[in-house]
């Protein structure tokens, strides 16, 4: 099969029409470069830094959310569609555990929110993480050996199960987050850097590297790559394969839960339909930066909130979503393993 | 074998309860009267369950209002029944006209109040035209509608008359045209707050980036600059940021939104704090309950146009007011449209009376009633005073501005003026 496909893009790419096409696009995208390097020139370094932060920031967490998507993908060669919805999820959690913990606009930028807001992070994480297993338990396990189109189905069904639940429970309308977080920034080079961009940019990276370590370093993580490898004989090797990718639905749920309560501390806003835009463009930044591979994810990420704050800086806004998806077709044309190369064994 | 049976039951009982709830789902009735000829029944529709609930819901609220105050017309019952054009949280064209269909096949439903968004009466028109069925918007404001512009066929992807296959107009609505209210903007923006430069985003759709074409149009005229403006697809943005640092490096006093509550118009605005301090222009998709909460804690200077007059300003309005306030207490039941619509539904029902007048005290024909609201003379009602012109305009449409003020913040009436006519 991919062999096959390798032969067919060959093909493509070597054929004088294929190179023709191949040309034009490579100099639309040139030219698409050079207006706005020149537009970044013509409005000065101070507005590039400051868009740059926001970029950054968007990215960080997209980052978080294409980081579940890419575990499972890598695991069991499922796309968990449900894995945006759980994101949003995650975000509506922690608006409600935050009465609970004494959180509320009053206390905003205060050193007292500190320690509860820790608390509500991990409470939010335990839960979507919780809720994750429960989801594999019930819509994926049982359809481990089903044929490859099953599971993707009941994905679908599991992100419409959670949009419902989240729709029942809040109602259609934008479900207004307490603005917790300082408003003010430091600024560098005539860019002023929020408090908020420094602590989601700040909070996303702990979390990745916290993760990459796990995964590298500790005997799950090296249960969870074997399992990728081969599951049968990770499973002759006496490893539970089913407690193994029930982990890794936990620690990519973790993750959203985390990114849906960042988003909320700092878009100050959250909708039940959140997920489903906010997964499309995580599971695009999983592919983009090679669908499996946890470096990848975080780099797709960081890549999508930066070509999307840029573009909407300095260009029109209208054709972002257009140059975001032309730019992973083009790597995918160049690249068909994204840009840090697949992490899936080879069948 | 038995075992199948349970589950075969089970489904079956799913199903029943499904159909109980989406009968209760499709309308709530109310009635009253001396009634012996029979009943006519007053349908609306309105998004009142998705985003845009936060106006339709006021806006059904006022016509059921206005049915249940008639109670019965010349001996006839009136019974309102409501229809939501909402899918996946949002209005819907062709749940709009699967609506209407639903109506026309109603014989009791003489006419309808609605709908709320001008791209779901593009889908209802042409169905309630070839039956000839009377619709009455009060919301609907994009011009080509009613009116033929050079530009309709490009921008809408149809004309008036192309709306109307069987050549008689059928559709009438009380609210000003878009023609005025991105205008009337730009107007308060020059000759009011004194400011001169804008930056204007919109969500790219029908409406809204109607709104701010004429907007831009407008303040151009008035020696104004645009200084930066974007069109966004609000479902997946989540992030003005870029937009507004933009809007502040090139000097913008003031932003303006075409949008609606459920494309995301007050957003932005939360996003403004730290970025840029100016004041925040909506049109009447943005002048609800929503926007303040979606602008958290950046909700004051924010000002709204909205399409027709304020029933509050109105003296003659208040004992109808007051009665509306004790049926219907909750803060959001009433909203900028709620008064328009009411007047619309009072309307229909003041025609639909001359119509059985007209068909000898009988129940008359959609056709006799569609005749009765086009011949509507000085209708006095809560928000001003509707005659109808040829295209099923009002002959002098008004434009009111709002502002949010006060503590808590809410929308408070800074001004209305009349517009053409």
């Amino acid at each position: 099969m991919v062999g096959s496909l390798k032969q067919a893009r060959i093909a493509f790419v070597g054929a004088p029409i294929g190179r023709l096409v191949n040309l034009l696009v490579i100099l639309a995208v040139l030219y698409a470069i050079f207006i706005l390097a020149t537009k970044i020139f013509a409005q000065g370094p101070s507005y590039f830094l400051q868009i740059l932060t926001f970029g950054v920031a968007n990215g960080a967490i997209y980052a978080l959310v294409a980081l579940g998507y890419t575990m499972v993908y890598g695991i069991i060669e499922l796309i968990n569609f449900a894995h945006g919805d759980l994101f949003t999820l995650g975000g509506f959690i922690s608006v409600f555990l935050l009465p609970i913990f004494g959180l509320d606009a009053s206390k905003a930028g205060t050193p007292g929110i500190i320690l509860p807001l820790l608390a509500v992070f991990i409470v939010t994480m335990l839960i979507c993480g919780a809720i994750n297993v429960t989801i594999e338990r019930v819509a994926y396990r049982p359809l481990r050996h089903a044929p490859r189109l099953a599971p993707l189905i009941t994905a679908v069904g599991m992100s419409f199960v959670l949009e419902g639940v989240m729709f029942l429970w809040k109602g259609p309308f934008n479900v207004p987050y307490p603005n917790l977080l300082p408003t003010n920034g430091i600024v560098i080079g005539g860019a002023t850097i929020g408090v908020k961009d420094i602590f989601v940019i700040v909070v996303a990276a702990i979390l990745m590297i916290v993760l990459a370590l796990f995964v590298s370093r500790s005997t799950l993580g090296k249960a969870m790559r074997a399992t990728a490898q081969d599951q049968d004989a990770t499973e002759l090797m006496g490893i539970d394969i089913n407690r193994t990718i029930a982990a890794t639905f936990f620690i990519g749920a973790v993750l959203a839960g985390a990114g849906g309560t960042i988003f909320g501390l700092y878009y100050n806003t959250l909708v039940f339909d959140l997920g489903f835009s906010a997964g499309l463009f995580a599971f695009t930044a999983a592919v983009f930066g090679g669908i499996g591979n946890i470096q990848g994810a975080a780099l797709g990420g960081l890549l999508i909130g930066l070509i999307t704050a840029l573009w909407d800086g300095y260009m029109e806004s209208t054709w972002t979503q257009v140059i975001i998806f032309a730019i992973l077709i083009l790597v995918l044309v160049f690249r068909p393993t994204g840009l840090l190369g697949m992490r899936v064994p080879e069948k | 074998m038995q075992r199948r049976w349970y589950t075969a039951g089970a489904i079956i009982a799913g199903f029943a309860m499904l159909a109980t709830a989406c009968t209760g789902g499709a309308g709530s009735t109310a009635g009253g009267g001396g009634t012996t000829k029979g009943e006519i029944i007053i349908a609306s529709d309105q998004p009142t369950s998705g985003g845009d609930a936060s106006d339709g819901l006021p806006a059904q609220n006022g016509i059921q209002f206005a049915v249940e105050s008639a109670g019965s017309i010349k001996g006839f019952k009136l019974t309102f029944k409501g229809w939501d054009d909402t899918v996946n949280g949002t209005h819907d064209p062709q749940k709009g006209a699967q609506n209407i269909q639903e109506m026309i096949s109603d014989a009791k439903i003489l006419g309808m109040i609605g709908p709320n968004n001008s791209n779901v009466a593009r889908a209802m028109i042409p169905i309630a035209n070839r039956a000839s069925f009377t619709m009455i918007s009060a919301a609907n404001t994009n011009e080509c509608l009613t009116q033929t512009f050079a530009y309709c066929e490009a921008d809408t992807g149809t004309t008036p008359a192309k709306l109307r296959p069987n050549g008689v107009n059928n559709y009438f609505r009380v609210a000003a045209a878009d023609t005025f209210q991105g205008p009337a903007a730009a107007d308060f923006v020059v000759d009011t707050l004194k400011l001169t430069k804008v930056a204007v985003w919109s969500d790219n759709e029908t409406f809204g980036k109607g709104v701010a074409d004429k907007f831009t149009a407008e303040i151009t005229k008035k020696g104004g600059t645009v200084v930066l403006r974007q069109d966004f697809d609000t479902k997946t943005t989540n992030d003005w940021k870029p937009f507004l640092t933009d809007a502040k490096n090139k000097g913008a006093q003031a932003v303006y939104a075409g949008a609606t509550s459920g494309t995301k118009i007050c957003i932005p605005r939360a996003q403004m704090k730290g970025i840029l301090d100016a004041p925040y222009l909506v049109p009447d998709g943005g002048v609800n309950s929503q926007c303040i909460k979606d602008a958290a804690d950046n909700a004051a200077n924010l000002y709204g146009t909205v399409a027709a007059a304020d029933a509050n300003q109105n003296p003659d309005a208040k004992a109808t007011i007051d009665a509306f306030t004790k049926r219907f207490p909750k803060k959001e039941d009433v909203g900028s449209y709620t008064f328009p619509a009411m007047d619309c539904a009072n309307i229909l029902i003041d025609a639909i009376g001359r119509a059985i007048d007209a068909n000898g005290g009988n129940m008359p024909s959609r056709e006799q009633v569609r005749a009765a609201v086009a011949a509507t003379k000085s209708f006095k009602g809560t928000t001003g005073t509707y005659t109808f012109d040829a295209n099923g305009d009002p002959t002098s449409p008004t434009m009111a501005i709002f502002q949010t003020k006060g503590s808590p913040l809410d929308w408070v009436f800074v001004k209305q003026f009349g517009v053409g006519g």
